[in-house]
């Protein structure tokens, strides 16, 4: 039996564990953390076999379907895209679930814990493994759902409750986009099968979908005097579903508020199981956005905005964990960008932006579960109240260090030598460049590099103020225990190595997807239909190119160490109230005096709810009437019913004769 | 002619009379084995029909016939009867007359499945006879009940009185084609198109057939009879007998009687409206919940006589499809009432109105299954998405729509809306109002019968392909080009 007909139980048996771990977990040691772990790890071994067989044998891609009702079916599909992103997955979360056999060890509700994060585990899974739009869409859901529940996992907790009620709501509006465009999507393949479809014939399936892409590029929609392809709106509404998911500008509000949940539940939201979903589907769907370059202009700019935005206020973050929020976010601005520039490069965009994502799961699982560790052993997420932690954690401090590392982007253009991080932002850069280059639009490149910089003063920022110096407060604590300390370890050497031993190698694996058995899609042509031609590939741009990476994250951790190191700069006079740039970024571009307080306050709900309200009063009336008076009817109707046997009989007889009557009489008028 | 034909209904002679014999020499204590036994018998029965898909035949001189509509609706007497069947077994409890209430419904279902097999009106008419009396006995199983005693009367007075008229109806079409052979009517149908009195025949008919499937004017007795029998006849009447009314009609309008098609279609258009209007009105005031079943039971009729009105292969097998789901839901939102009145009774023998919407009150903390089964029930009564009920409106309105009657699928559809009324009355009163009453134990015959039926209206929401399939090869048999 070839191992591919296995990996229908990738998603099914994290499933299980959930069932399991709902009902039974209350009464296993660890709130039975043991099934979900068991489950995730043998999902973990077949995914990673079958990525290895697809190493080996790129056409074993495995496609499975099954027809679930009319033109829809139920389905999996493991290509190499596929195959690294389940087995990232699979792993980031079993190190997370062993590690939190310790981090929540002290909660009550471990097995609520445990069955929900194992339902996001399989949920996640199952949308990487849908070979379909609508079975995507459903896990799609399904992640929300989850992430609701374990955001607000300590709902008692007011802010923990809110959070997870934004964090629902925020993403719902992408996900509206997402549908919208599913359902354009799909009524358009309607008309171009003519409403008929043949048996056997899929049309919610990527290669189905990608096959149609010519007629669907053809279609044109007049939006405000403008002619806009079909493909383009779709795209882009998919890519809203993105935003939303992935936390892009400006959905990206509910992200640094998940936080209230467990720092566990953080580390798999932003590692592995959901805001990778958004960056996922556009790879997914990535033939379609090559078909319409002026989608990928939009991801391509969102995506570089984000990244700086993000960065800007990663800087001034007081909290552990909303430092690292704001790092995710501004690091899937550049795996959005990495998408975007798509339009120079091509399939490699692919390649380059899941390369990116990849190690951006280790080094900010990473990074959390360090952050984690110390909260844990400490009590507390600010900043202002840690320093000089290292003496107290070494192995927590040194695997955090390396995560920093490779957030910022340390390693020698050219060579092997580099973590993880290096290799993968590096490209982007470097993609930008060429993106620049190829159509004389710089922007994306600028902020790309400025963000760079950025991304390397924050952290270090963060690195210096906790782990080095004098402790501020007296906050005791001890090194963390060793089922959390393996994971951070083996989490480290991904974080340092991974990148440097695959590179090339994994380009050239995911960049396959779009030429297999599967689908075939021929990306330059595709191009061409969207009325512009692919550049060279990465790794021919000048040397001082490729060596501005390297630069501005040495130059980020020059002036953090000065600042917060060695504080030559004495902040306070920047740090304070009175300085507007600072005020600006520390109330985060005022986005809750917009987004809450003016739009959501003052227009939505005191607005448009109370002009609604009115007028769902006068329908409340017109209904409450209608309703009223059919229940009246219903009553004197009841009385027909007098229960004497004369009656029915009688009104059986003159029953019959009436009918006879009125069709005679009918009759005759027809 | 192969005899194997007939083995699910000789299946269910053999276990109808062996439940009845062995009945008269066990004591009542070990009674219970007689339920087993007929669910036994009826599992056979309904995996011997099923086996029998696909095949083709007449038999006895062509008065019966076996093809994909009778097998269908066989396979939904036998659904409704297993479900009756299992829950019984915790309803005749100590019972003396186990042996002849198990003993009744099987043979009152094997009246239904030779109707749904008949190809002769005389077959039919005797057939149909058979369940009528079989039933009229049932509804009053309970004999030292008044209530129990009232239905069985009305509904036996009325049965006569219909029973009279629909033999009229036949001998005027004897009279006027000379043959009671269902094809050779339509073959011989031109004096009834010149003669009024075809029209007579027709409407004779169908206050006879109109009878058992309770359509308005036709339907006085059912509430009365629905509200008075054991639920588990409730069951059996409104899920089973009132789709052999339906299968007969299928086959004396549609194949007998295509030559008055205009006819006909008009009458039922008007039944249909008037039908499904009435019951969805009437049943927004009941307060009874086997009553209020017994009106929506109406409404439910209302729309698949819909089918005869549209008569398209897709209406008809919508109609078809929802006559299957209908056995589900309905037949499980009685026994789920059964076991509420069960539970209700248990506790204090003499209360009245047993089925009051009162003693649903807080059901979802008291009886959790069953309350859930009864919240699936009534949605897909309703038509909510993902039931059964949800896919059978869905084509058969769909089909309403297509062939141009938009008036007739907008008034369904206001009455689905209409009737979401009193369904979701009976979820409010299981899950939102308080009670004060202890968590009691569900029997468990009841709560398998009730996962049987859920299950099965579960499967058909979810995955109604293979259904539609059947009910559309069913459909075949009534117009097999199409009209």
């Amino acid at each position: 039996m070839a191992i591919g007909d296995l990996a229908f139980l990738i998603p099914l048996l994290p499933a299980l564990a959930f069932v399991l771990t709902f009902f039974l977990g209350k009464k296993l040691p660890n709130g039975g953390a043991i099934i979900p772990i068991a489950a995730i790890a043998t999902s973990f071994v077949i995914s990673l076999l079958i990525t290895l067989n697809l190493l080996q044998n790129p056409g074993e891609v495995i496609t499975q379907s099954y027809s679930w009702f009319a033109m829809f079916n139920l389905g999996i599909l493991v290509d190499p895209l596929a195959a690294v992103m389940l087995t990232m997955v699979t792993f980031v979360s079993l190190l997370i679930h062993i590690y939190s056999v310790g981090y929540m060890s002290h909660d009550r509700s471990q097995s609520r814990y445990f069955a929900e994060t194992a339902l996001f585990t399989a949920s996640m899974l199952s949308l990487i493994l849908s070979d379909n739009i609508l079975q995507l869409f459903i896990s799609w859901e399904l992640v929300g759902v989850c992430s609701y529940l374990l955001i607000g996992f300590w709902y008692q907790k007011p802010a923990a409750a809110t959070a997870a009620k934004k964090a629902f709501l925020t993403t719902r509006i992408g996900d509206v986009m997402f549908l919208a465009g599913i359902v354009i999507l799909f009524s358009d393949l309607f008309k171009i099968f003519n409403g008929t479809i043949p048996d056997g014939v899929f049309i919610m399936r990527f290669d189905e979908i990608f096959a149609h892409i010519p007629e669907l590029a053809a279609m044109n929609a007049n939006i405000l005097g403008m002619e806009v392809s079909h493909i383009t709106i779709i795209t882009l509404l998919f890519f809203g579903g993105a935003v939303g998911k992935s936390g892009q500008f400006p959905l990206h509000v509910w992200l640094p508020d998940a936080m209230e949940g467990p720092t566990t539940v953080s580390a798999l939201i932003h590692a592995a199981t959901m805001v990778t979903a958004g960056v996922y589907l556009v790879a997914r769907t990535f033939p379609m956005f090559i078909a319409a370059p002026d989608t990928l202009l939009v991801v391509a700019y969102l995506g570089a905005f984000t990244a700086i935005f993000a960065a800007t206020m990663g800087i001034v973050m007081n909290d552990l964990k909303r430092v690292l929020a704001y790092s995710t976010i501004s690091q899937l601005g550049y795996m959005m960008l990495g998408l975007g520039i798509g339009a120079a490069i091509g399939a490699e965009a692919v390649g380059m932006s899941i390369f990116h994502l990849i190690n951006h799961a280790f080094f900010k699982a990473l990074l959390f579960l360090c952050a984690g560790s110390v909260i844990h052993a400490v009590g507390t997420h600010d900043m202002r109240q840690l320093g000089g932690v290292a003496k107290v954690m070494p192995i927590t401090a040194a695997t955090m260090i390396i995560a920093a590392l490779s957030l910022a982007g340390f390693g020698i253009p050219g060579t092997i030598f580099g973590t993880s991080g290096f290799f993968s932002k590096d490209a982007i850069i470097e993609g930008a460049y060429l993106f620049g280059e190829s159509s004389g639009m710089w922007i994306p490149y600028v902020l790309s590099i400025v963000a760079a910089l950025l991304t390397s003063i924050y952290i270090f920022r963060l690195i210096f103020m906790t782990f080095f110096g004098k402790p501020r407060t007296d906050y005791g604590g001890h090194e963390s225990h060793a089922s959390m300390t393996i994971p951070l370890s083996i989490l480290a050497l991904l974080a340092l190595f991974f990148g440097g031993l695959t590179s090339r190698r994994f380009n050239d694996f995911v960049s396959e997807t779009f030429g297999n058995n599967f689908v075939n899609m021929n990306i330059p042509e595709l191009a061409e239909m969207g009325g512009y031609h692919l550049a060279a590939h990465v790794g021919h741009e000048p040397v001082l190119i490729l060596w501005m990476p390297l630069i501005v994250a040495v130059a980020g951790l020059l002036i953090a160490y000065l600042i917060y190191g060695l504080k030559v700069v004495n902040m306070d006079n920047l740090v304070s109230r009175n300085n507007p740039v600072y005020k600006l970024l520390y109330n985060r571009y005022y986005q809750n005096a917009i987004f809450t307080d003016f739009i959501s306050v003052k227009i939505i709900y005191e607005g448009f709810a109370f002009a609604v309200r009115s007028i769902d009063r006068g329908f409340d009336w017109v209904v409450n009437w209608i309703s009223d008076v059919t229940i009246e009817t219903g009553d004197s109707l009841r009385q027909f019913q007098t229960g004497v046997i004369q009656t029915y009989a009688t009104a059986v007889v003159a029953g019959v004769g009436l009918l006879i009557v009125l069709i005679k009489v009918i009759m005759e008028v027809i | 002619m192969d005899l194997m034909l007939l083995a699910p209904e000789l299946t269910l002679v053999v276990t109808g009379l062996a439940v009845l014999l062995i009945g008269l020499f066990i004591p009542v204590g070990s009674k219970k084995i007689l339920g087993f036994l007929a669910t036994l018998g009826i599992l056979a029965a309904l995996a011997l029909t099923v086996t029998s898909l696909g095949t083709e035949a007449t038999m006895f001189d062509e008065t019966l016939s076996i093809d994909a509509l009778s097998q269908f609706f066989k396979i939904v007497f036998l659904v409704v009867l297993l479900l009756v069947s299992i829950a019984s077994i915790k309803y005749t409890e100590g019972s003396d007359n186990t042996e002849e209430f198990f003993s009744l419904a099987i043979f009152a279902t094997i009246g239904m499945m030779f109707v749904a097999s008949a190809n002769d009106l005389m077959v039919l008419f005797v057939a149909f006879e058979l369940a009528s009396l079989a039933t009229y006995a049932l509804a009053g199983f309970e004999k030292n009940n008044p209530r129990s005693i009232e239905a069985s009367m009305k509904y036996f007075m009325i049965g006569s009185l219909s029973a009279a008229l629909l033999l009229f109806g036949i001998s005027f079409i004897y009279g006027m084609t000379g043959t009671t052979s269902i094809p050779a009517i339509a073959a011989n149908a031109g004096g009834l198109v010149t003669n009024p009195i075809g029209i007579v025949a027709l409407v004779l008919m169908l206050a006879g057939f109109g009878f058992k499937i309770a359509l308005v004017p036709f339907h006085m007795w059912a509430p009365d009879t629905y509200q008075g029998s054991p639920s588990v006849v409730s069951a059996l009447l409104a899920a089973g007998s009132k789709k052999m009314g339906i299968v007969a009609a299928f086959k004396v309008f549609i194949i007998a009687l295509i030559a008055l098609q205009a006819e006909w279609q008009m009458v039922f258009a008007i039944l249909a409206v008037v039908t499904m209007t009435y019951g969805n009105v009437v049943a927004l005031s009941q307060t009874s919940v086997k009553r209020m079943l017994a009106y929506s039971s109406l409404a439910q009729a209302g729309y698949i006589s819909m089918a005869f009105v549209v008569l398209t292969p897709m209406a008809l097998g919508g109609g078809i499809l929802y006559a299957l789901s209908h056995g589900f839901m309905k037949a499980g939102a009685f026994i789920a009432t059964g076991a509420v009145v069960y539970m209700v009774l248990s506790q204090n023998k003499n209360t009245e109105n047993p089925d009051h919407l009162d003693n649903f009150r807080g059901l979802g903390r008291r009886m959790p299954i069953t309350a859930l089964s009864m919240t699936i029930f009534v949605f897909a009564l309703a038509g909510i998405p993902l039931t059964a009920g949800y896919m059978s409106k869905f084509i058969l309105f769909s089909s309403t729509i297509q062939s141009g009657l938009v008036w007739l699928a907008v008034i369904a559809i206001l009455n689905s809306a209409l009737s979401l009324y009193y369904y979701a009355r009976v979820v409010k009163y299981m899950y939102f109002l308080p009670t004060d009453a202890e968590r009691v134990s569900e029997p468990l015959p009841y709560t398998i019968a009730l996962a049987v039926a859920v299950i099965g209206v579960l499967a058909i929401g979810f995955w109604p392909e293979p259904f539609v399939h059947w009910a559309m090869e069913a459909a075949k048999v009534l117009i097999p080009g199409g009209i």
